[in-house]
């Protein structure tokens, strides 16, 4: 079966080691497929809310926040998840109440292994999957999951938890919840990296993990690779031009930089071969951008880059 | 702040060596490169790394590296121009391995150990509940200070969302274990909790049928079985959580705070060092990773530049000087916001001693590039 680039799919998972820039990613990709139309909703699982720092509006709790036209945030925090799940399910306000304040339930939930995993992925997955008179109510979902290995866990949450339930009602929705977050036509996991050696590998072995666990890998996404203005004969006249300069001149400064900017990008380009050939998969590649801040359009770049490949934003780049 | 720090003389002579700090900064490269020094100057070291990508064993150039100490090539260190007057042990945490020894030490028999390693709620123990990878590594760090192999034990922090966690986590862990309010509620079907009070039961019966609707009956009855395994091994977790507190509050400790010079990584790394100076922990020195260096010319335009790229052939030598000397502001802009970054962190916290490690062009993944951070962290 023809799989759909990662803008055909209703749900993105954005996995990635911490510091490499996820949380950027996800916005900027949650910002590419709200500027194609679709009613996204970019989701913050970590507690940390910087999405909203991006956009430069607070950070969004209870209800989804817009940030741009088309595009709204919502941070996801797995004790009040387990609250409204208790709400639907129960029915009974006191209920609830008395379920939210018992110690012995938050033990339960703290030792039902992944139990606060699977209640964020049942509040993801409720999210994706609301239809309000016909239509669903939003078109695509990108998630800025918790770094790398938490991320798996996340994912995973479902599967395992339809095992250790064994039967009764959070069987049978762990179930429903796995069948979306392993359909490749549903669902999309994509995992970033930063050119350097660790965060490489440790991409490397995210696929790895992603691939064993049969979860719908998308591609992979690199993030700050630089680029250099320098070719081969610029670098040659530049080593002269460094070579007779005086130690400690202005002229001699600018000739290393200049090299340093060629060398930096031949690193990153390495990196990026490195990661292509290691993971086996389509690696979208996303230039370094020196301002991130609301209105310096350098999200915007971030967003174009996205959607212009062919894996994330379709085989016309569109 | 002192550029000249031996941050390795100052960390000899401890027992244990934690390294903290956010996501990203370096954490590895830095424990890595500490515990290298300290073994060049004599000291037996072990370093141990939690995170499951095997970023130590890279930066190493060991193949397999596992739960189990991993002698490091003294002649790859002294290939890389260090003198190695001790040895260098690394090891990964393994989060399962370090419970499972755990379990087997403490168990009161080989039936009881089996029942819990067969129990669904500890297969799932290590990687589901919070804190406890956190809690594996303070425990696997304990148990190599305890074998008195080691003159000193370098400890990798796991990346956790919030980088204090490992400190709470012993405590964390012995009251889940402990599951106080669990064993009088599961009551009958733990036989624990038979003198408890009627009223809580009552109500704590209700809230477990309501669990039980959700989660299924047997959840409940491995959560008891688990329970119940783990009676008489309180104790045991208990004492350890204690001694474990007390090593890493003891003047033997000493703690290093890793990060980058930018906002997010220094925010964090000032919040840990306030929260490791309240709780009056031993405070090793910060560590700020991958500075921008000042480029040379003191601040000056490279002016004679296109004459010097005409002279070597340049096509079009106007227009590379002009693009070098783009690259010359760009790289003296970021040298100046490290330092400035560099500044107010020093202020946030009263001028802690501080090492900087300059960011290198290629990252360090062979002992090469480890000796050359070890050198940057001895202030040379």
């Amino acid at each position: 079966m023809e799989q759909p680039p990662l803008i055909g799919r209703r749900l993105a998972f954005v996995l990635g080691k911490g510091g490499v820039g996820k949380t950027t990613v996800a916005a900027a990709l949650a910002l590419g497929m709200a500027d194609q139309g679709q009613r996204t909703l970019l989701v913050e699982v970590a507690a940390e809310q910087r999405t909203g720092a991006l956009f430069g509006v607070p950070p969004a709790l209870d209800d989804p926040v817009q940030v741009r036209p088309g595009l709204f945030a919502l941070s996801v925090d797995a004790e009040r998840a387990t609250q409204e799940y208790l709400t639907i399910q129960l029915k009974v306000r006191p209920l609830v109440e008395m379920m939210s304040r018992s110690r012995a339930f938050h033990q339960v939930t703290q030792a039902a292994p992944g139990l606060a995993e699977l209640v964020t992925l049942g509040k993801i997955w409720d999210l994706a999957t609301t239809v309000r008179d016909g239509t669903p109510v939003w078109d695509r979902l990108v998630v800025d999951a918790p770094a790398t290995g938490h991320g798996i866990a996340l994912l995973e949450a479902a599967g395992n938890a339809r095992e250790l339930a064994g039967s009764g009602p959070i069987h049978d929705q762990a179930g429903a919840i796995e069948k979306v977050i392993r359909h490749p036509q549903a669902t999309g996991v994509v995992v970033v990296a930063a050119p350097e050696d660790l965060a490489v590998t440790e991409a490397v072995e995210a696929i790895a993990a992603l691939r064993a666990k049969d979860l719908p890998l998308t591609c992979a996404i690199i993030n700050r690779v630089r680029r250099s203005p320098f070719g081969a004969a610029d670098r040659e006249a530049l080593v002269a031009a460094a070579g007779s300069a005086a130690a400690g001149s202005p002229e001699r400064a600018a000739a290393d930089a200049a090299l340093a900017v060629a060398n930096g990008a031949d690193h990153d380009a390495r990196e990026v071969e490195g990661l292509a050939q290691a993971g086996g998969l389509p690696v979208a590649v996303l230039p370094e951008v020196p301002d991130l801040s609301p209105g310096s359009g350098g999200l915007e770049v971030l967003s174009a880059a996205l959607m212009d490949d062919p894996a994330i934003g379709g085989a016309d780049g569109a | 702040m002192a550029p000249d720090l031996d941050l390795v003389g100052l960390l000899e002579r401890r027992r244990v060596v934690v390294v903290a700090g956010a996501g990203g900064v370096g954490k590895t490269t830095v424990s890595a490169a500490l515990a290298l020094g300290l073994a060049s100057r004599g000291a037996r070291v072990a370093v141990v790394t939690i995170d499951p990508a095997r970023r130590l064993a890279s930066a190493l150039g060991i193949e397999h590296l596992g739960d189990v100490p991993h002698r490091v090539d003294p002649a790859r260190i002294t290939q890389a121009g260090m003198p190695m007057a001790g040895t260098l042990d690394a090891l990964q945490l393994d989060p399962r391995a370090t419970f499972d020894r755990l379990v087997a030490r403490e168990a009161p028999d080989e039936a009881a150990r089996q029942k819990i390693l067969r129990n669904r709620v500890y297969r799932h123990l290590s990687t589901a509940v919070a804190g406890a990878q956190e809690f594996m590594a303070v425990e696997r760090l304990y148990e190599l200070v305890d074998s008195d192999d080691y003159d000193v034990v370098v400890l990798d922090t796991p990346p956790a969302r919030n980088a204090l966690d490992f400190l709470d986590a012993p405590e964390r862990m012995t009251r889940f274990v402990e599951g106080r309010g669990l064993r009088l509620l599961l009551g009958p079907r733990s036989g624990a909790g038979r003198t408890g009070w009627r009223a809580l039961q009552a109500g704590g019966h209700m809230v477990m049928s309501v669990v039980e609707r959700l989660t299924g009956a047997q959840l409940l009855t491995d959560l008891s079985e688990f329970l119940q395994s783990f009676d008489g091994m309180y104790q045991g977790f208990s004492d350890r959580a204690s001694a474990v507190r007390n090593l890493l509050a003891s003047d033997s400790t000493r703690f290093v705070v890793v990060t980058g010079p930018r906002p997010e990584p220094a925010g964090e790394a000032i919040a840990l060092w306030r929260r490791l100076r309240d709780d009056r922990y031993s405070l090793g020195a910060v560590v700020v990773n991958r500075v921008h260096a000042e480029p040379a010319g003191g601040g000056a335009p490279p002016d004679g530049l296109a004459h010097l790229l005409a002279a070597a052939g340049a096509a079009d030598p106007e227009g590379l000087a002009q693009r070098a000397a783009d690259a010359l502001s760009a790289a003296r802009a970021r040298a100046a916001a490290d330092r400035h970054e560099m500044a107010a962190l020093a202020q946030a916290l009263g001028n802690p001693p501080t090492a900087v490690v300059p960011a290198l062009d290629d990252d360090p993944v062979e002992v090469t590039g480890l000796a050359r951070v070890t050198r940057e962290l001895e202030g040379r």
